[in-house]
Order: structure tokens, then C-alpha cells, then sequence
């Protein structure tokens, strides 16, 4: 991995600083979790941080997202604060779910994230949509949907991406091969030899990509947005990566043999930019070691913080079931 | 041309003719409602008039259809999409349960849409484009289900389902499409839902019912009356949820007998809703049992020798009647 020409000291140290974030945040809750005092599962993204980073690098401020399991790197780079993470794994009532729906299913249209739900593909008609309002609203939104490889097998994945070429609506679809969903490995996922070799059959473009090297993600998928913002189509981005971790944290995912698991660890993306800034010069081991604990410490401070707030009044359980007004 | 009455499919083209010019926000898409004009013709003329941009067609992707639609009431739009028959939006439930109903609790983001599904039979349409699935619906948390049986309220209450914030299932019974009709108002606006209405008046015992069964049980109420003077009143629900609990009350109270019809299947039915708000409201009031009358749990026949026995009509419902009277 190459630092290219086109980026700056301060734009890959925030690069460094989302995933830091979100992989710190992530081992805080898988602590809490084997402690017994978060509620419900804990899923992380270990080894796929990259992804969302580089891709909301990328973006411009009027687009959509719709992240799936992984993607906290996705409302990171959008702005959610570490706080609202904590609150909403807390289930509290000041979280951006208000305790309505807890761990990964979070969102913030106004950062125009889209808070998931469970069932992998129902998000990426809707960010489609999305996009497609706000187009007739004048603006040139793009949109952002992110699949893992298990999740390219379902019916709403199919019809989406169609949805989006007929309709020639710019949508980045961003799968995420991590090559395991749950327990099944691609090989009894899919029979193509390669996901992106799908985009033809949708008649669009399909990019093959390294889902652990932000920095050469980032300028891809720069590359993309520019054509796509101006000349409206979707796209199918194949991000290759390997999930690091059980699919949560109640899984050890032994059926993940030692050896690519250890090769993986090699290319963690963290570790991949650490080694580039301070290869070229960018940023010295000392200053990212600083960097490391000044996101440890903020971290604990919203930890403390959110662990302090109210859980959500019974009382309110009715309220919200419908819009009024 | 001298005026005549209006069908109850041209009542629902004239709503969503009136939403498209008073509100830009409104978009209608779905499979061939564009040129086409739609399976029933009840988008015709539309995308002539409004572009292509406001009114379009898509592939076949019931999911793709309510999630996009889902996608557009998050950003300000109020789609109006149809589902060519209700029977096909099964394989897209999920985005009415999962989606767009939990949306609002989840979120505090309104999904203000509406999922017009052609449903209903009658025509020998056979197991999957007859089906009646109100009763699905309405078990969803966070959907309201509209159910008109006449055009005037099927216009007005379009208008209240596109302007409504939450997603809406507007059901319309295919069979009312062409079979019923009636003057419509010069003047008229959106019907709020949640409003009952009743259309016969009666005293001896109250039909509660909806859709086209309204109209077989207006008939069955007639020959009551035509054969041995009884008065029997109906209540057409129009809206099932929010449900006019207060209306079915009223019903009962002024009535002391009740007979449910619905076209759809008997256990699980939106008449054991019906029967369990009689009971737990009027129970005091009841001169006779509460009697359903619905399809038997069966795929709906295709053969119209089959079909007339599988669907409720004015015949068994007099026969109901009949009983519920006498008891």
C-alpha cells in the first residue's frame, strides 16, 4: 500500500482515527459483553474497517448510506459520535434508537444513514429510493449500500440492483467479501468464481477491490463517485476482506482455519496504513501511538457517559408507533 | 356529455389525478402503470399527463417496489406504488412488517406511502389473484389498512391515505371496480381514517363488514326486509385500522344481534377482531351468539362452480341472517 500523491498528513491521519475508533469501540463492547452487562449480541468488524472508512472518505455531504452489520466505520466517517454508539448499544433512551432497537441497528438521516434492519438486502432498495427522492429534489445525491457475500444471495440484493440499473439510479453497491456469513463459507454461497463477475448480468459496471487497503479504496472509489455523481448509474464494488471475528460475539468461529486467519492478520487495515504513514514519513510510530490513546480516552469518557443515562420509561413503550401531524 | 355516475376504479384515478396536481411530492410507480395505465386501468391517462418523472413503471420487484417507496417517504416524497395483485405482496412483506412498519418506532423518521393492492374475487381468478390478506396486514404494528367499498369513499379516503404520515394499505376489491357505481360530489376532499359509515339503517341486527361484501350483505338486507319486514342494518367499516370501535358499539347497541361477513378466510380472519371487540365491549348487549360468515379456510377455487360455493354472497348471507334473527 502506497500513501498516493493525493492525500495529505491530516486526511490519512483521520482516516487512522475513524477506524481506530471504531475498532477500539469494538473491543470495548466485546469486553462488556463477556462481562454480561450489554443486552442482546455484540457483532463487530474487525479486520473491515477499511471499508466504510474509505468509501464515506469518498462521498460528498448530501449522500445516502445504508450500512449493514460490520459498518460502524460507516456512521463513524459520517459523524455519529462515539457517545451515540455507546448509547445505542446500552439501549438507552437518549441513543438514536431510544432503546426501540439496539446493537448494530442504528441510523441518523441527517448524517443520511439509514439505521438497518435485519433481514441482509431490505436496506438497499431503500437507499435507492432515497437517492432517487432526492435526485427529483434537485441534488445530486448518491447512494451508498453495503452487502456482505452471504447477502448477495437473497432476493432483495437481486432486485435492487436491477431496480437501480433499469432505472439508472447512482447507487454504489458495496459488497463486502469477508467469506464467511455466519458459519457458511463462499464456497456454498455462490458459484461464480469471483462476485464481481454478477455486474455484468445486471449490465453494469462491476470493480474488484482490496476491502483492506483504505488508501487505495478511498481513491477507487473517489474515482467512482465522480463518474456516477454526474452520470447517474449503479455500480457493484467487490470489496475482498475476511471477518476477523465470530459473525458475533457468541460465535468463535472455529470453523475459520488458523492459516487465512493468520495471513488476514498480516493485512489488518489498521496495521496496513500504520506501516505506509510511518514508511513514508508521514506520521512517526510515536505520533499514531499518541493518536491511539487520545481515541482510547475519548472513548472512555462516552463509555462513562452513556453508562450513566436513563434507560428508556416503560411508560413510553406505546409512544412513536405511528407519526402524527 | 350528460354527467353519469362514476365507477368505483374512476373514483380512485380521479384521487390520485388530484394528488398529482395538487401535490408535487406524490409519485406513483409500480409494474405497467405507466403508458399502460395499469393491469386495471386505474392509472390510465396519468403518466400522459404527468411525465414519466411522477408516474413510471419498474421491473417486477415487489421488494424493490416497497423498499424504493420506503427509501422515497424518508426524503419527503409521498409515494403512491400498486402491487398489481395483493397476492404478490407476500414475496415483499417484509418491507411492510419489517421496513416501513417499525420505521417511525425506530426511528421518530415518518414513512408517509401508500401500497395500493388490487385484491378480492369473483372472476375466477384462482388461488393467487383472488386472495384477501387484510387480516395480515392489519396484525402489522405501525400500518394502517383502508378498505372503501363505495367510490365516493374510496376518492376521499385516497386523498386521506397519500396525506396521512405512516405507511397505508389500500385495499381495492377488484370486483368494485367496474360492478359499482354512484354520483360523486362536485366538492370533496380527503376522508379522515378510522371512520365507519353506516349504510343502511336497521334495528333488529347489524351487518359489520367491509368491501364488496358490503354490497351482498346491502342486498341480503333488502330481501329481509322485501320478505318479512326485518330491519337490518350495515356498517361498513372502510377503514380496519385504525378500527371505529365506537361505531361497531353504536351498531350494537342499537341493534342486539350481529352477523360478521368478510371474503377472506375464517380462522385468523379480521372477523374474529371484529367478534372480539363485540365481545368485550357489548357483551351485555348481545341478544344472540355473534356469527361470522366467511370464505372457509381453502385456497381460493378457480372453477366458478367452486368459487361460488368458497366466497360469501347475498344468498348465504340472508340465510345468516335468517338465523341470527331468529335465534
Amino acid at each position: 500500500m502506497k500513501a498516493g500523491a493525493n492525500i495529505t498528513k491530516a486526511e490519512a491521519l483521520a482516516l487512522l482515527r475513524t477506524m481506530l475508533f471504531a475498532r477500539r469501540i469494538e473491543e470495548r463492547m466485546i469486553r462488556l459483553y463477556h462481562q454480561g452487562s450489554i443486552f442482546g449480541g455484540v457483532y463487530c468488524g474487525f479486520g473491515q474497517e477499511a471499508i466504510g472508512t474509505a468509501t464515506t472518505a469518498a462521498a460528498g455531504p448530501d449522500d445516502l448510506f445504508a450500512p449493514c452489520i460490520r459498518d460502524m466505520t460507516v456512521h463513524l466517517g459520517r459523524g455519529t459520535l462515539p457517545l451515540d454508539i455507546f448509547r445505542q448499544f446500552l439501549g438507552r433512551a437518549t441513543g438514536p434508537m431510544r432503546g426501540r432497537d439496539g446493537n448494530i441497528h442504528y441510523g441518523d438521516l441527517r448524517r443520511g444513514i439509514y439505521a438497518m434492519i435485519s433481514h441482509l438486502g431490505a436496506m438497499l432498495p431503500v437507499v435507492t429510493g432515497g437517492v432517487m427522492a432526492r435526485r427529483r429534489q434537485g441534488r445530486d445525491t448518491i447512494g451508498f449500500a453495503y452487502i456482505g457475500d452471504g447477502g448477495t444471495s437473497t432476493g432483495d440484493f437481486h432486485e435492487a440492483v436491477n431496480f437501480a440499473a433499469v432505472l439508472d439510479v447512482p447507487v454504489i453497491f458495496v459488497v463486502e467479501n469477508n467469506q464467511f456469513a455466519y458459519s457458511t463459507h463462499i464456497s456454498s454461497q455462490f458459484r461464480c468464481q469471483h462476485l464481481v463477475e454478477r455486474a455484468v448480468g445486471y449490465g453494469i459496471q462491476g470493480v474488484a477491490a482490496d476491502g483492506n487497503d483504505v488508501l487505495a479504496l478511498r481513491d477507487i472509489v473517489a474515482g467512482l463517485v465522480a463518474e456516477i455523481r454526474t452520470r447517474p448509474r449503479p455500480v457493484l464494488l467487490v470489496c475482498e476482506t475476511l471477518r476477523m471475528r465470530g459473525h458475533g460475539e457468541h460465535d468463535d468461529a472455529s470453523y475459520v482455519p488458523a492459516e487465512l486467519r493468520a495471513a488476514w492478520e498480516l493485512r489488518c487495515p489498521l496495521l496496513l496504513l500504520r506501516q505506509t504513514l510511518v514508511a513514508d514519513k508521514l506520521a512517526t510510530a510515536a505520533e499514531l501511538d499518541a493518536l491511539d490513546a487520545a481515541v482510547q480516552v475519548e472513548i472512555n469518557a462516552a463509555y462513562e457517559q452513556a453508562l450513566g443515562e436513563p434507560p428508556p420509561n416503560p411508560a413510553t413503550l406505546l409512544e412513536g408507533v405511528y407519526a402524527t401531524g | 356529455m350528460p354527467p353519469a355516475e362514476t365507477t368505483f376504479l374512476e373514483a380512485i384515478r380521479q384521487a390520485l389525478q388530484r394528488l398529482l396536481r395538487e401535490h408535487p411530492d406524490v409519485v406513483l410507480f409500480g409494474q405497467d402503470i405507466g403508458a399502460f395505465g395499469g393491469a386495471f386501468k386505474v392509472t390510465a391517462g396519468l403518466q400522459q399527463e404527468f411525465g414519466a418523472d411522477r408516474v413510471f413503471d419498474t421491473p417486477i420487484s415487489e421488494s424493490a417496489i416497497f423498499g424504493a417507496a420506503l427509501g422515497m417517504a424518508t426524503m419527503g416524497l409521498r409515494p403512491v406504488v400498486e402491487v398489481q395483485f395483493v397476492d404478490f405482496a407476500m414475496t415483499a412483506v417484509h418491507h411492510l412488517l419489517n421496513n416501513a412498519g417499525t420505521l417511525h418506532y425506530r426511528t421518530g423518521v415518518a414513512a408517509p406511502l401508500v401500497v395500493r393492492a388490487p385484491c378480492g374475487g369473483g372472476f375466477a381468478g384462482g388461488p393467487f389473484h383472488s386472495e384477501e390478506l387484510e387480516a395480515l396486514f392489519c396484525h402489522m404494528p405501525g400500518l394502517k389498512v383502508v378498505y372503501p367499498a363505495f367510490p365516493a369513499d374510496a376518492r376521499a379516503l385516497m386523498l386521506g391515505a397519500a396525506l396521512d404520515p405512516n405507511p397505508v394499505i389500500f385495499l381495492e376489491n377488484k370486483y368494485l371496480y367496474r360492478h359499482v357505481k354512484e354520483w360523486l360530489p362536485a366538492v370533496w376532499g380527503p376522508a379522515p381514517l378510522g371512520s365507519a359509515r353506516v349504510c343502511r339503517p336497521g334495528r333488529d341486527a347489524v351487518v359489520l363488514t367491509y368491501g364488496a361484501m358490503v354490497h351482498e350483505s346491502l342486498r341480503a338486507a333488502e330481501r329481509v326486509h322485501s320478505e318479512d319486514g326485518g330491519e337490518v342494518m350495515v356498517l361498513d367499516l372502510r377503514t380496519l385500522k385504525p378500527l371505529d370501535t365506537d361505531a361497531i358499539c353504536a351498531a350494537v347497541a342499537a341493534t342486539n344481534r350481529v352477523l360478521i361477513v368478510h371474503e377472506s378466510w375464517r380462522t385468523g380472519g379480521f372477523g374474529a377482531e371484529i367478534a372480539a371487540v363485540v365481545a368485550e365491549r357489548t357483551f351485555h348487549l348481545l341478544d344472540a351468539p355473534v356469527r361470522r360468515l366467511t370464505a372457509p379456510d381453502c385456497p381460493v377455487p378457480f372453477a366458478p362452480e367452486l368459487e361460488k360455493a368458497y366466497r360469501p354472497n347475498a344468498d348465504k348471507i340472508h340465510e345468516a341472517l335468517v338465523e341470527v334473527l331468529e335465534y
